[in-house]
């Protein structure tokens, strides 16, 4: 069927384009190019030669071809034909119902000529007879109008005429408006006429309207009247012509002098708000000088609306007024807040001052009165902020000093305690109030201070970090530990530190120990909980705390060494002045133990009050020392083997003994890390003092009786300074170092024997119980 | 001592005090030391390290009548050095020379070149004039301060001339001046006295209680350092002499003895009674290097100890950098240890 339909196609297809090339007029132009070899066999192409194509097929085909070719095509010419037939017959019907159309057109025409010609008739009709109207009413109107000119000129006359009064008439009701308003309708033709017919009317119009200036001037200069009086006043007088500048310069400056009375104001108000700050009770008379001053300004910025809208050409030097206004105001803040301030007053003047500034703000927008005491308030705040860390910084070391003072009078007693109480508080409180005043500040919502919260958590956070340091610093300057860098004073400096009470700096060791446990944490702590959107990190109390560990760690350091140096002066003295050569048996134990355990109390009494008592012994330690304790254990014990052998053989063996414990014995730590702990300072003192009395002992030379007499003095101290320490193997080390090292330096070694010993030593304790009370009082440190 | 490497030690017999660098070998890196015993002889040790570096040689060892306190070679003549000794009640100081050639017998005898009898009280020290080839030789007792004139080729030693420092300052010791042969320094109970050859005056001081031993900066004219009781290292400028330029914290108990570099302006070595040597770092805070060395100093000021060495066991006196090779330096402890 396909194959069937595809043919059928074609040939209708054929078949359209024979007839189309039959209507083309040329169709060789359509086709140019066809060649010659091909358009032979193409039956429907132009330049077909039926002889050729019959030639080529007959010799192509055979008969079966042929014939079937020969029937194809007849057909194809019957259909021809019948297509052309239809195509002539249709064209023909066409044509004949175009001429019938155009016989109907001529018909219609015929007859419209006539209807125009009338038309045209009438039309000139109607315009004669308009004409005829126009000309016989023209007079008529001309006189009108003239009538009407008279009239007009007569009523301005009389309104001249009648000026005067209706000027006086205006003044009486106060309408300068109209009256402004008829003047100058009046004013060129009084011009004009003024010096002939109208002269009486003018003159008296002028009278007229110059009390209205001066009543409008009055009007302008009186504070009583409304501004839009003044204003609409203004504007009249401007249009009157009357030099209005000069009068603006006066109010301006009249403006000035208002505010040179405003200057003044916040100054008072800072006093009153001071003063209130001694008498809480009477709330009123604050609120009362703060009303004032805000109606002043109040005042101030109503006059200055009203002057802007009178003068809008004169607002830069409103402008200028405004900001002088909100310098001044800062500056007079700045010199308040130069005297201790509370952040509750700092702030109701700040807030004055806002109020202040926000109302000229709304006044004058384009001022940028806001910025500028926006940049004034940052500066104030900041200096706010640093002067309260300083005045704490001054409280505390007020506090640390005010102790100094009295405790040269009172040497016993809980006064260190006292004072590390007081002082310790006072760095706590003084931090924790100032968080809060600056808290109170972060929640004032007023604008400026919700425009600088970031800023000013900035500057807390740095404010702290700053404190902390400085007060650091100040520490170890207070503690004379750091000369000050300043190179003239540190001679000074230098002689002052010695007059440093140890004492002192034993406090301030503990205090920095305080501040790095509890204050900083706690500064942190509530920084973090206030400021939980801040990401800045000025404060960093880590490394804070690793200052103040540092400088405890160093103070204490100090404490000790002050402490350690004032024992080895008296063992120095002790040891420089006899001549140990030619010493004298010893009949007692020497003074200079008396003052060695007198200043070891004292250290003894002054940790106690500071310092937390140990709660455990170092264990570390003790392990160490395990193997120490049982040497030394056994050292004494063949120390009392030896006693029963003869002295001179005892001498010797003993000095090998302690030579040989030595060997065995671990190398004792001397100088172990210093704890916060009471046993721990004390311990460390003992130690390096009875290391200086080694090193004394060795750079001398004694003889027997020397060699005793440092004997004697080692066994006495024993008991005591075994009480008061706590890593004992060390001490106990330590003191038989002090009698080796006084054997090896001595030309004649025999010990004492050991009930001379003890007896001695009972009388020294029977006669230091004896004078137990005066020597505490009446020995005086040297 | 070389680097941080472990040192190479050596045991004298006796306890000692002090050790001295022979400055006029040029040859070999040696060190005098003398022992302290009341009741023993006594013995001067000549030490040399060997060759490699890797170990202290005993070169000589002579014996000496009485306990040493203190030693000091002869600038220009390796063979001859003075001691301060004691017989126990008394002091004296005497010149003595090595005999030619060193015996390697025991306690070969010393030849003593001229004795320096003109004290009465405790002899302190005996200083050589730094200059190398002057024959001065300044002696100190508590209050004295002589200086000689020494003739080894006499054997014999003048005094040249000898002032009282007064009773009340006790001096101690002192060092004598590198850049300027007529001044010396010298440490006394309560300040540092300047005093001038020349006048034998007192020129000047510096108020500091207890100063130990000090040491003048051989690479850097008026760089002093001292050592004290109380805090340990001080670095003064002498022309700013009223504060300390820098301050070292120094040992946990006395810093016994403190000696400059004699190459490296930096470095400091210091011995204390804690049994511990210290080098310190000293960033050379003068305006003239901080400059260059602003970085390094910063880094270094941050901690300027650099190395403890902790190897003894008993307190350090003794303290001698090598002049020949100026990375080697001997300490000396009190139980007779010697370490390089």
């Amino acid at each position: 069927m396909a194959t069937e339909a595809a043919p059928m196609d074609e040939k209708a297809k054929r078949m359209r384009d024979l007839l189309s090339s039959f209507y083309t007029p040329d169709p060789s132009i359509s086709t140019p190019t066809s060649s010659i070899s091909t358009s032979f066999d193409n039956i429907n192409g132009p330049s077909f030669d039926a002889d050729q194509y019959m030639d080529l097929m007959i010799k192509k085909s055979n008969l079966d071809v042929l014939l079937q070719r020969h029937v194809q095509m007849a057909a194809e010419i019957k259909n021809l034909d019948t297509d052309l037939q239809m195509l002539v017959y249709e064209n023909y019907n066409k044509f004949i119902s175009a001429t019938d159309t155009i016989k109907r057109m001529k018909s219609n025409i015929f007859g419209m000529e006539g209807n125009m010609d009338q038309l045209l008739h009438k039309i000139m009709s109607v315009q004669s007879r308009s004409d005829g109207v126009n000309t016989s009413l023209f007079e008529k109107r001309e006189h009108i109008e003239k009538l009407h000119r008279t009239r007009n000129l007569l009523r301005k006359v009389q309104f001249i005429y009648d000026l005067p009064a209706r000027l006086q008439k205006c003044i009486k009701s106060e309408a300068y408006g109209d009256a402004v308003r008829f003047y100058t309708g009046a004013m060129p033709i009084l011009k004009v006429y003024g010096d002939t017919s109208f002269k009486d009317c003018r003159r008296a119009s002028e009278e007229a309207i110059e009390t209205i200036i001066k009543n409008l001037q009055t009007k302008l200069f009186s504070d009583s009247e409304s501004i839009q009086a003044r204003a609409e006043a203004a504007v009249l007088l401007k249009q009157l012509d009357v030099p209005v500048d000069s009068l603006k310069d006066k109010l301006l400056e009249k403006l000035e002098q208002s505010l040179d009375g405003l200057q003044i104001n916040p100054d008072e108000a800072s006093k009153l708000a001071e003063h209130n700050v001694s008498s809480k009770d009477e709330e009123s008379n604050n609120q009362g000088p703060a009303k004032i001053h805000e109606d002043a300004v109040r005042g101030f910025s109503e006059a200055m609306r009203a002057y802007r809208e009178i003068f809008p050409d004169s607002e830069e030097r409103l402008f200028k007024l405004a900001r002088a206004l909100t310098t001044t105001h800062f500056e007079n803040m700045e010199l308040y807040i130069r005297k201790r301030v509370s952040a509750a007053d700092f702030l109701g003047i700040f807030r004055i001052i806002w109020e202040d500034v926000v109302l000229m703000d709304e006044v004058l927008p384009e001022a940028a009165l806001s910025d500028l005491s926006a940049e004034a308030a940052q500066v104030t705040l900041k200096q706010f902020v640093a002067r309260t860390f300083s005045h704490l910084q001054q409280d505390i070391s007020d506090t640390l000093l005010k102790f100094d003072i009295n405790q040269k009078e009172v040497v016993d007693g809980e006064v260190l305690k006292v004072v590390l109480e007081a002082s310790g508080k006072a760095v706590l409180q003084g931090t924790t109030d100032i968080f809060q005043e600056f808290r109170q500040l972060l929640d004032e919502n007023t604008g400026i201070f919700v425009k600088m919260n970031d800023l000013l958590i900035d500057w807390i956070q740095k404010g702290f970090q700053d404190f902390f340091r400085s007060l650091e610093s100040h520490f170890l300057v207070l503690s004379g530990k750091t000369s000050s860098s300043n190179e003239t004073e540190g001679l000074v400096e230098g002689k002052s530190s010695e007059k440093i009470h140890a004492g002192l700096i034993l406090v301030l060791a503990q205090l920095s120990v305080v501040i790095e446990q509890k204050v900083i944490p706690r500064i942190a702590e509530e920084i973090t909980a206030s400021f939980s959107g801040g990401n800045s990190q000025a404060f960093i109390p880590g490394e804070l705390c690793r200052v103040f560990h540092a400088a405890s760690e160093k103070l204490l350091q100090h404490y000790i060494d002050t402490r350690t140096q004032k024992i080895s002066n008296v063992l120095r003295k002790r040891f420089k002045t006899p001549n140990w050569v030619k010493h004298k048996e010893p009949r007692e134990v020497h003074m200079y133990v008396d003052m060695l355990l007198q200043q070891l109390e004292e250290v003894g009494k002054e940790v106690k009050q500071i310092l937390p008592q140990g709660t455990f012994r170092k264990h570390k330690r003790s392990d160490s020392n395990g193997s120490n304790t049982t040497t030394s254990s056994r050292s004494t014990t063949l120390h009392s083997d030896k006693m029963a052998r003869s002295n001179s053989q005892r001498a010797r063996s003993q000095l090998f003994e302690t030579h040989l414990a030595k060997l065995f014995k671990q190398k004792v730590e001397i100088f172990t890390k210093v704890e916060f702990t009471q046993e721990s300072v004390v311990t460390t003192t003992v130690k390096l003092c009875l290391k200086s009395l080694q090193e004394y002992v060795r750079l001398q030379t004694f003889n027997r009786s020397g060699f005793q007499q440092i004997q004697l003095d080692i066994q006495f101290l024993k008991a005591p300074l075994k009480e008061t320490v706590e890593d004992e193997a060390a001490i106990d080390f330590l003191l038989d170092e002090v009698i080796v090292a006084a054997s090896e330096r001595c030309l004649d070694v025999t010990p004492l024997e050991p009930p001379i010993l003890d007896k001695l030593i009972q009388a020294k304790l029977a006669k230091s119980k004896e004078h137990n009370n005066n020597n505490n009082k009446t020995t005086v440190s040297s | 001592m070389q680097g941080g490497s472990s040192g190479i030690g050596y045991g004298l017999k006796y306890q000692a005090r002090c050790i001295s660098d022979v400055k006029a070998d040029t040859d070999h890196t040696s060190f005098l030391t003398g022992t302290l015993s009341l009741k023993e002889e006594n013995e001067v040790h000549l030490l040399r390290l060997s060759s490699g570096g890797s170990e202290l040689v005993c070169e000589g060892l002579f014996s000496h009548p009485n306990e040493i306190w203190d030693l000091a070679s002869c600038p220009f003549d390796q063979r001859i050095f003075s001691t301060v000794f004691s017989t126990g009640e008394s002091f004296g100081a005497a010149i003595w020379q090595i005999p030619e050639p060193y015996g390697q017998s025991n306690s070969s005898t010393l030849d003593c070149v001229a004795s320096l009898d003109a004290h009465v009280g405790k002899i302190n020290c005996v200083l050589w004039c730094p200059s190398g080839k002057s024959d001065k030789l300044i002696s100190m007792d508590e209050q004295n301060l002589v200086l000689w004139s020494l003739d080894s080729s006499k054997k014999s030693a003048e005094v040249v001339s000898k002032e009282s420092a007064g009773m009340r300052h006790s001096l101690s010791g002192g060092a004598w001046n590198p850049h300027d042969v007529n001044s010396v320094a010298a440490t006394s109970e309560s300040s540092i006295q300047f005093w001038d050859l020349r006048t034998m005056k007192n020129v000047n001081s510096i108020e500091r209680a207890h100063v130990r031993n000090v040491d003048y900066n051989t690479k850097r004219e008026h760089i002093l350092v001292t050592a004290d009781d109380e805090s340990g290292i001080h670095i003064w400028d002498l022309r700013k002499a009223k504060a300390p330029v820098q301050e070292l914290p120094g040992h946990t108990h006395w810093t016994w003895a403190v000696r400059c570099n004699p190459e490296y302006e930096e470095l400091i070595l210091s011995v204390g009674t804690d049994s511990a040597v210290n080098l310190w770092f000293a960033s050379a805070s003068s305006e003239k290097q901080a400059s260059e060395r602003s970085a390094e100093a910063s880094r270094q000021r941050v901690n300027p100890l650099l190395n403890s060495y902790t190897d003894y066991e008993d307190s350090v006196y003794g303290l001698a950098w090598s002049s020949r090779e100026p990375w080697f330096f001997a300490s000396l402890s009190y139980d007779g240890r010697v370490l390089n």
